[in-house]
């Protein structure tokens, strides 16, 4: 009961903080209330038996890709200042497809008979994981090391600054004190 | 607690993260919106993996499904980032309708 | 509901020595920083100085509050409560003895990862809020350190888990119980990791050498340039706070924790952690700050290649070794 009572607050929060996500009209709050969100699916997931991915899923999202769309917010802006605009357009356009899309799938769960089995398998260990992704499944998992390698090149190659007379990007070889100042990490600039 | 519960939560987050890409024009906002739903999809995942039994192997079938996606919105994130950049630098502002020059 | 009291009591007894540890601690700072530099520290306030820290405490709390005029108001104010929320947050799965853990998690090396993970967020939204290009360029030059550390961290930290066989922080100590603690006997993936933990942790905590985004000849005073009074005792108490509990996570994964070679007890962890408390002290007053790209540099080109190596050399131990560990 109390398990219930609590899944049904988190479910709650969660779904306010996500439509903060999306009717903010400040950009770092909007990246801000997106971390809420993933923090609160993580305690969803802790409550599911996935406790592993809660701990991964605070780990890659909060601490990762919000810290990465910050960034992102706050090297793409023009003027001075906290105000980072972001006007919504369209509104009833986009509350029908939002509405009609959940309208639908929740008809086809509602739809859908013996959803709720009543079994609980058994609990899902970090131990199962490490089995399933280097036994099971070892293939996708190389192939998705892959994919993160030649994403963070590709990330890199894409949104490196050139000089402006350079022909084959990343073969030039520059003076060095250019050298220093292009291979700054990003982090360092504040705005263009 | 059961499983319609949690697929109904998903796809009303995934259906706020739909209104977000429809109504949103700053393209970082358009990824926020993106993640929103990326994140729906994993919780459907590990719903049912908490809620049906698995046929085979060791039962993790659902969370291993959805670390593989966070991985690789990871990965999409970060290469979405870097096209923001390359916008931003480009047309000194993010709005999505600005990457519209291959349309005919 | 019983196993949730009797956690929650004792994660209000630990969050209250972590406290009071933290009083002690800035005196014990000054006066080892004033020994270090022949002189003599605080000897007014009390004996030997020892009420510093409370006239520390009651001069920063007395101070106005001061906002900027144009400051993102909410996060500003939540700024701080958020850094010494998460913190606290990672001494939550630290045995300080064999029974005193508040929540012995599964997976409690995760939850100390995630926790230092979150860090970021706080430290974000400080600079961000300030509205003060030094408090700006601060925030994103400690958000960048704190996440490319995050990497040696989660990589020495495997170095324990490997070896025990589990993420829960009670069972790795358990297991250094039964065999050597991890920073002493396999001694090419343990003392380094150890060291490469020690590093990464001074780096997260924003502790000099590592300490560019908040040095006082660089950029005023980083993210807190514009926080006063309470809000700034706060975020000194975070920082302080973030380092003990480091201290006591690195005591437990690699110096074995509440273990001890007589009577083991919470003595030995009281201990253990003090010392290392102590340790990053004595660098702090000892050493010079690296440069932010010399930072990076380390980071990326030394430590975390140093990291790999090690979780590749523990696991090898753990394969070579006669019945398993």
């Amino acid at each position: 009961m109390t398990a219930s009572v609590g899944f049904g607050f988190m479910a709650a929060c969660t779904l306010v903080s996500a439509i903060f996500v999306v009717r903010s009209k400040n950009l770092i709050r909007a990246a801000l209330w997106l971390g809420a969100t993933l923090l609160l699916t993580a305690a969803l997931y802790a409550m599911l038996d996935a406790s592993f991915l809660a701990g991964v899923q605070v780990l890659l999202y909060v601490g990762g890709i919000s810290t990465l769309l910050i960034f992102g917010v706050m090297m793409t802006r023009k003027h001075e200042g906290l105000v980072v605009e972001a006007e919504t357009v369209n509104v009833p356009r986009g509350v029908f497809a939002a509405g009609a899309l959940f309208g639908g799938v929740a008809a086809a769960i509602k739809m859908t008979p013996e959803l709720d089995s009543g079994v609980r398998p058994p609990v899902v260990t970090a131990n199962d994981l490490g089995r399933g992704l280097l036994i099971d499944h070892v293939l996708a998992f190389e192939v998705v090391s892959l994919l993160l390698l030649v994403a963070i090149i590709g990330a890199v190659v894409i949104a490196r600054k050139r000089d402006p007379g350079a022909e084959v990007p990343g073969f030039v070889r520059r003076p060095l004190a250019a050298k220093a100042s292009s291979a700054k990490p990003v982090a360092n600039e504040v705005s263009p | 607690m059961t499983l319609s519960h949690c697929l109904l939560l998903a796809s009303a987050l995934f259906a706020v993260g739909v209104y977000g890409i429809l109504t949103r024009r700053q393209i970082v906002a358009v990824l926020l919106s993106i993640e929103l739903m990326a994140n729906a999809a994993n919780l459907v995942f590990v719903s049912f993996s908490r809620f049906r039994p698995s046929m085979s192997g060791s039962g993790a079938q659902g969370q291993i499904f959805a670390l593989f996606s966070l991985a690789l919105t990871v990965a999409e994130v970060a290469v979405g980032l870097a096209i923001v950049i390359l916008v931003y630098r480009a047309h000194g502002d993010t709005r999505i309708d600005l990457a519209s020059e291959m349309k005919s | 509901m019983n196993a949730l009291f009797r956690g929650a009591s004792y994660g209000a007894v630990i969050i209250t020595a972590i406290l009071s540890t933290i009083a002690i601690g800035i005196w014990f700072e000054r006066k080892f920083a004033g020994r270090m530099q022949s002189r003599l520290g605080p000897t007014i306030v009390g004996p030997v100085g020892l009420f510093q820290p409370l006239a520390d405490v009651v001069k920063l709390l007395q101070k106005e509050d001061i906002v900027p005029r144009d400051a993102d108001r909410s996060l500003f104010d939540l700024a701080p409560i958020l850094a010494t929320l998460f913190a606290l947050g990672a001494a939550a799965v630290v045995p300080f003895s064999a029974t005193a853990v508040t929540a012995d998690l599964d997976i409690g090396v995760l939850w100390i990862l995630a926790i230092g993970a979150l860090m970021v967020i706080p430290t974000f939204m400080a600079g961000w809020a300030s509205n003060n290009k030094f408090a700006l360029l601060g925030g994103m030059r400690a958000v960048a350190q704190a996440v490319s550390y995050a990497v040696p961290l989660v990589l020495a930290v495997m170095v324990p888990v490997i070896l025990s066989g589990t993420m829960q922080v009670s069972g790795i100590v358990q297991w250094q119980q039964q065999h050597h603690w991890v920073a002493l006997w396999p001694v090419i993936p343990g003392l380094p990791a150890f060291v490469l933990f020690f590093l990464a942790m001074l780096a997260e905590s924003n502790r000099i050498p590592f300490d560019i985004p908040e040095a006082e000849s660089e950029l005023v005073a980083g993210i807190t340039t514009e926080y006063t009074g309470a809000k700034f005792t706060l975020f000194y108490m975070a920082e302080y706070v973030h380092t003990l509990v480091g201290s006591a996570v690195g005591a437990s994964l690699f110096l074995g924790g509440w273990d001890g070679p007589f009577a083991p007890g919470l003595h030995w962890m009281v201990l253990k952690t003090l010392l290392l408390f102590a340790a990053v002290y004595w660098v702090r007053w000892s050493l010079l700050r690296f440069r932010s790209d010399q930072l990076m540099d380390l980071c990326w080109k030394w430590l975390t290649p140093i990291g790999v190596f090690l979780v590749l050399a523990a696991a090898t131990w753990v394969q070579l070794m006669p019945g398993g560990r």
